[in-house]
């Protein structure tokens, strides 16, 4: 036994030994010939917050605007997706692996990568990070940030919800409670209450941070939005990635013709929940595709945005979506409410009222 | 390994006792009799046919029925379910079941109700309803291992009775014991086993239980030593008022223990006498600290303990065999020497301060496994490959080695070879000479007898009767055992008399009386 | 009769047992990855990707400078997490708590670490003591319930993961534990803990060498020496062999189960120390999850033993890290997933494989001693007989 041990601690001895050779050894990223945009086409990495392409929701729609840029721009693109429960590192070592692979212009989608981005565009400041969601008073400056005004266009979603609701009740399903999410539900309700300050509005959080599950399990978000009608809401907006699938596939299924409100992309034109469109409000569409598309371009023309680009309503960064029609009756109303916004006489509050 | 050569002829309708001492290749032999082993070699014919089992259900469907040891049964069904239960396919589970059972019932005068829980049956009735359950499934040939173990000896002669009726029915009776005067007084013929190989037959008519042992051991038996008495007035363990209750899962208050009042002198040893479940195991954890008293003292050479935790008592001076060596005796997949250290580990020379010494417990390991006999290739095995009476050894050297004050040995003997059970009883009586007391507690009336200086009986969570081992015989001290007698026993002279004769045979030459656990088979155990 | 065989002889047979026991030992894990990795090639051969260039990415990847220190970091923070679960693992005390414990540890030290702020030689150590016992008094939850109230620790343990989620949910807001933030800020982080409370690092030509890995090497140390040189850890062992055994032993199980429950949760409360003090030097929404889990699986596939979880956690660090290369369109784009398909087929196979070992093992020393007591004896008989 103590034998076997001490023949252990050889090898044990051995492998460590190996860390000592990394010091001199050659890295993975030596040999790959990271020159550029060698055939003058700019070079455009974008990593994925969990989910990736194909999530309906908020990465589908940056990837749409990466796609715009490839087409429109001739930008050659690549993509990297994170994976649940990763660590710090990992997303460090995405990024960098963008950037060995010759894309200089990089695209972090979540708020996720801040720490990850701020680090590696200190160490890279020839490349230029754009990060969408976040911001970081101490952000190196090669990091733009490109966020959003979602209680804007929530506030929006919670006018339509409130005009559209017959039982007077409507619910709002966070995916994760985040400070991002937070601003969805106080824009929603303070949308709600502009219309009828009595209406009842439920809120049902998937989970909370440090889980992160809650933006992409469709099984919670039926959960939380069956629970919803079943006390008797019957608009409900999800805020919640792909979560979001699921609380739409509730709300459809229910028969007395609840309506449920999708975020980030127009969900009704969705392919995945192109059976449901008959049950889709409108969406609380935030353009992430345009602002991933016109930070690609502004850098294609050699004049990058720097700092903190807000998009909001009056930027068209946030808007509601109008496919199937259903909110054309209470376009009027919506109108009005969208120009208190724009003009500055109504301020939609970022957090929601204890 | 385990078997080779074995040779053995039984004809039908007649009890055929197979004799051995533990670890010498009865349990292998049955389990291949029963289809639960397959032998690398050799064959097995039935009334001049040969046939092959691969499972317990092939030698089912040749007639051959097992009786174990440690019964089957669920104790929340009746016992006709019980019976029925696995053999749906025979009688059905209705009417048709129910009168079978009733007809082989009477058929075999087992007198067996079919309506009763069997929670609520003794053991004897527990064991008749396994032998019914054979029997149902159409069994011809019945083996039955160890039956005797755990009945006391009115049970035994009812037994015995019931193989005889089997018998004369025409049903062929495979009994394997190692108690000599029960094989005697039951078995038509009689076959020897030793070292996994048959050693000779013996008709039970001539021969003698001592020509019997000497068989099974294979050496000339030790002659009977005389004993003079050691037993000094310095109180060594005092045991006042003990009082344990649990509350079961129907919130039923059940007393295990009732007002135990006993005091052990320097060089005495008190047996326990009682059968099983009557508290013995419970007044050994009480008196260990494993569990909590509801009442009473225990005082050990002065020293009140009733509040002080296991270890603390051991470091008094308690030694311990326990009864079920797997379960509280040894670390089985430890190494011996590691197992040296269990239950001293606060002691010299296995640890100093709270560093341990390993150095030092092997060597130690080394002379406790030379000063007792333990046979064993080295001391890095793990004690689950060592036979029941070399891990026996092992404990009782490990116990000796730190001059307990108490010895607590509960079935020292059970599952130990005949060669060992000697050894055993020698460190004893050694250790007595030298001032030790012993709580002695036993199965086997024969050991307590010879033994013990003062005989107490539990029955029921109480002490119920005592008795002078010099005075009593077993048979009486059965009786006391079953509760129907209570005070002081003691038995007619001359039957004392004629039960020493049998004694002086039988306490030397009987191999582990008791119920013994699977201890020739070292795999056994978790 | 005595042990007549020279002790020469005795010597020969424990080293044959020594010898065959590293082969046993070795048996069950090489089994299970060379099970795992057949299983995942047929996989990806089945999805039309050519498994070996997939193995290839991850060699040459675990080759690289900068590839070994990834792994050598990771496997630090999995070693931690594994040597955490095995202690408790070890007295058959199964705290799946691990994964609440060093989150919430993570947290408190994260705090403490950015409010004071003293010389790195006090402020480190006090960092250590923070996240141990935050980490061990944790989990002495459990402990207590268990030994007070009966209740498994499997079950309360589960429990207290879901409320340390909640704790942190709680805590980790604006005000409390994380500074007042600007609106436009989604993440949300405690302050960065202050500068003395880095923990050092080696620059080496693939990146910052986490000098916690000395940490770790210590807790296996550590680890080992109480467990096979100490008084407790010969009592903790026994309890977890046979409690049986041990309670008629004299050893106190409530007391044990309250102290290695604490210290399980001890070293639970350092998992999250590496990338605390070494990478992210604050307590974040995004701080890794799952390594709770991982430890179960590092520490079981390491049989618990503190060599053995060494290996294991470098094996599950080297999936993880070059695991991360396969996906990169330069490398094939070959799906993350096969990652965890071999993690969870290597454990599955090699929890199956060490219980056929054990069985085996046992069985065979059994007949092993059998055999030499039989020479034994015949050898004896012969001399009798000569005689």
């Amino acid at each position: 036994m103590r034998r076997s041990m001490k023949l252990a601690a050889v090898v044990l001895s051995g492998s460590l030994g190996m860390a000592s050779l990394a010091a001199c050894g050659a890295k993975s990223t030596d040999n790959t010939s990271s020159a550029g945009a060698s055939d003058g086409s700019l070079k455009v990495g974008m990593a994925y917050d969990i989910g990736g392409r194909g999530d309906q929701s908020f990465n589908d729609s940056a990837a749409r605007g990466l796609d715009k840029a490839k087409s429109d721009l001739g930008v050659s693109v690549t993509e990297a997706e994170a994976k649940a429960g990763e660590a710090e590192a990992d997303k460090e070592t995405r990024l960098k692996n963008l950037i060995d692979g010759g894309y200089k212009t990089v695209i972090a989608v979540g708020f996720v990568y801040q720490q990850a981005v701020d680090k590696v565009a200190k160490d890279n400041p020839d490349v230029k990070f754009a990060i969408i969601d976040s911001h970081d008073d101490a952000q190196p400056t090669n990091v733009t940030s490109l966020v959003f005004a979602e209680q804007e266009g929530s506030y929006l979603a919670g006018v339509a919800a409130a005009l559209k609701s017959h039982n007077k009740h409507v619910g709002f399903i966070g995916g994760v409670q985040t400070e991002l999410i937070k601003k969805f539900e106080a824009g929603y309700r303070a949308g709600v209450k502009s219309i009828d300050p009595q209406m009842p509005v439920e809120v049902t959080y998937l989970t909370t941070p440090p889980d992160f599950s809650g933006f992409a399990s469709p099984d919670k978000g039926k959960e939380a939005a069956q629970g919803q009608l079943d006390k008797g809401a019957d608009v409900i907006y999800s805020a919640a990635g792909s979560s979001g699938n699921g609380s739409i596939e509730a709300v459809a299924n229910n028969k007395q013709g609840a309506l449920a409100i999708g975020v980030d992309s127009d969900q009704a034109t969705q392919p995945a929940l192109a059976k449901y469109k008959a049950s889709i409000l409108t969406s609380m569409v935030k353009n992430v595709d345009n602002a991933v598309f016109s930070y690609i371009d502004s850098v294609k023309k050699g004049a990058p945005f720097t700092g903190t680009k807000l998009f909001d309503l009056k930027a068209e960064g946030v808007a509601l979506a109008t496919t199937g029609g259903k909110i054309d009756d209470i376009k009027t109303q919506l109108d009005q409410a969208a120009n208190a916004i724009k003009t500055g006489a109504t301020t939609v509050p970022t957090a929601p009222a204890q | 390994m385990a078997n080779h050569d074995i040779n053995l002829t039984v004809r039908s309708g007649t009890v055929h006792a197979l004799m051995g001492e533990n670890g010498a290749g009865k349990s292998t032999l049955m389990k291949i009799l029963y289809g639960m082993q397959k032998p690398d070699e050799g064959t097995i014919a039935i009334n001049g046919e040969l046939c092959e089992f691969h499972t317990p259900g092939d030698a089912i469907a040749r007639g051959i029925g097992m009786v174990h040891q440690h019964f089957m049964l669920a104790d929340n069904l009746t016992v006709w379910e019980n019976v029925v239960l696995g053999g749906e396919h025979l009688y059905g589970i209705g009417g048709k079941a129910k009168a079978k059972i009733k007809e082989i019932s009477d058929q075999y005068g087992l007198g067996v109700r079919p309506d009763a829980l069997v929670e609520d049956l003794g053991v004897a009735d527990r064991q008749r309803v396994e032998i019914l359950k054979v029997l149902y499934r159409g069994a011809k040939i019945l083996i039955l291992d160890e039956p005797t173990a755990v009945l006391v000896p009115q049970e035994v002669d009812a037994l015995f009775d019931n193989l005889r009726e089997l018998k004369s029915e025409g049903v062929t009776v495979i009994f394997i014991s190692h108690k000599l005067h029960e094989v005697l007084a039951v078995a038509d013929a009689i076959s020897v086993i030793r070292r996994g190989t048959t050693v000779g037959d013996a008709d039970p008519k001539t021969v003698t239980a001592r020509q019997l042992a000497e068989m099974m051991v294979g050496a000339e038996l030790p002659s009977p030593e005389s004993r003079e008495s050691t037993v000094t007035t310095t109180e060594m363990l005092d045991v006042q008022g003990l009082r344990i209750a649990k509350t079961d899962a129907e919130g039923i208050e059940r007393v295990v223990l009732d007002d135990i009042s006993l005091r052990i002198h320097k060089g005495e040893i008190l047996g326990i006498a009682g059968v099983e479940g009557n508290g013995q195991a419970e007044l050994v954890e009480a008196i260990m600290g494993m569990l909590p008293l509801d009442a009473g003292t225990v005082t050990l050479d002065g020293k009140d303990l009733s509040g002080s935790l296991t270890r603390a008592r051991r470091e008094a001076g308690i030694g311990y065999i326990p009864e079920d060596r797997h379960r509280h005796g040894l670390l089985l997949e430890a190494p011996l020497w590691e197992n040296r250290i269990l239950g001293h580990v606060t002691e010299k020379p296995n640890s100093s301060g709270p560093l341990l010494d390993p150095t030092a417990a092997r060597l130690d390991t080394r002379r406790i496994v030379e000063e007792y006999d333990v046979r064993t290739p080295g001391i890095e095995v793990t004690a689950a490959s060592l036979s029941g009476g070399n891990q026996q050894k092992l404990i009782i050297g490990r116990e000796m080695s730190h001059q307990p004050k108490l010895l607590i040995a509960a079935h020292p003997t059970r599952g130990v070879d005949v060669g060992a059970q000697a050894q055993i009883w020698e460190h004893i009586r050694v250790a007595q000479r030298n001032g030790l007391a012993v709580l002695l507690i036993s199965a086997d009336l024969d050991e307590l007898i010879g033994l013990s200086d003062t005989i107490r009986v539990i029955y029921r969570g109480r002490l119920v009767a005592d008795a002078d081992p010099a005075t009593v015989t077993a048979e009486d001290l059965g009786t006391a055992m079953t509760g129907a007698a209570r005070g002081h026993i003691e038995s007619e002279p001359e039957a004392v008399e004629h039960f020493h004769e049998i004694l002086v045979e039988g306490t030397e030459a009987e191999s582990d009386a008791g119920p013994t656990d699977t201890a020739d088979d070292p795999q056994a155990g978790e | 009769m005595t042990s007549p065989n020279p002790p020469a002889a005795k010597r020969s047979l424990a080293q044959r047992i020594s010898g065959e026991r590293i082969v046993l030992a070795l048996a069950a894990p090489v089994l299970a990855v060379v099970l795992s990795v057949t299983i995942c090639s047929i996989l990806l051969a089945t999805s039309g990707k050519n498994p070996f260039d997939a193995w290839n990415v991850m060699i040459t990847y675990a080759t690289k400078s900068d590839g070994q220190v990834a792994i050598l970091n990771r496997s630090t923070t999995y070693y931690l997490a594994a040597a955490a679960a095995a202690f408790g693992f070890r007295m058959n005390l199964f705290n799946i708590g691990v994964e609440g414990q060093y989150k919430v540890a993570a947290l408190f030290t994260a705090y403490v670490g950015a409010q004071i702020n003293l010389p790195s030689i006090i402020q480190i150590p006090l960092l250590l003591i923070t996240a141990m016992l935050v980490g061990g008094l944790y989990a002495s939850i459990a402990g207590a319930l268990k030994v007070y109230r009966g209740v498994s620790e499997v079950i309360s343990t589960i429990m207290l993961n879901a409320i340390s989620i909640a704790i942190i949910g709680l805590l980790l807001v604006p005000g409390i534990f994380a500074p007042k933030q600007g609106t436009t800020s989604n993440s949300i982080q405690t302050d960065p803990v202050s500068q003395s409370s880095h923990f050092f690092s080696f620059n080496t030509a693939g990146g910052n060498l986490w000098g916690f890995i000395f940490i770790a090497l210590l807790v296996g140390v550590a680890f080992q020496f109480v467990l096979t040189r100490t008084r407790f850890g010969f009592d903790l062992r026994a309890t977890g062999r046979s409690e049986s055994a041990a309670t008629a032993s004299g050893v106190n199980v409530k007391r044990m189960v309250m102290i290695s429950m604490a210290v399980s949760g001890a070293l639970a409360g350092l998992i999250g120390l590496p990338e605390l003090l070494q990478n992210s030097y604050n307590f974040g929404q995004g701080f890794q999850q799952n390594l709770g889990f991982l430890g179960i699986s590092v520490a079981l596939l390491g049989r618990n033993s503190p060599i053995g979880m060494a290996f294991a956690a470098l094996l599950f660090a080297f999936l993880d890290s070059t695991g991360s290369q396969l996906p990169l369109p330069k490398n094939g784009g070959f799906p993350f997933e096969i990652v965890a398909v071999m993690q969870g087929t290597i454990v599955i196979c090699v929890v199956v494989a060490y219980e056929l070992v054990r069985r085996y093992g046992l069985k065979r020393q059994q007949q092993k001693v059998g055999a030499q007591l039989a020479a034994q004896l015949a050898a004896t008989e012969k001399k009798e007989a000569a005689a």
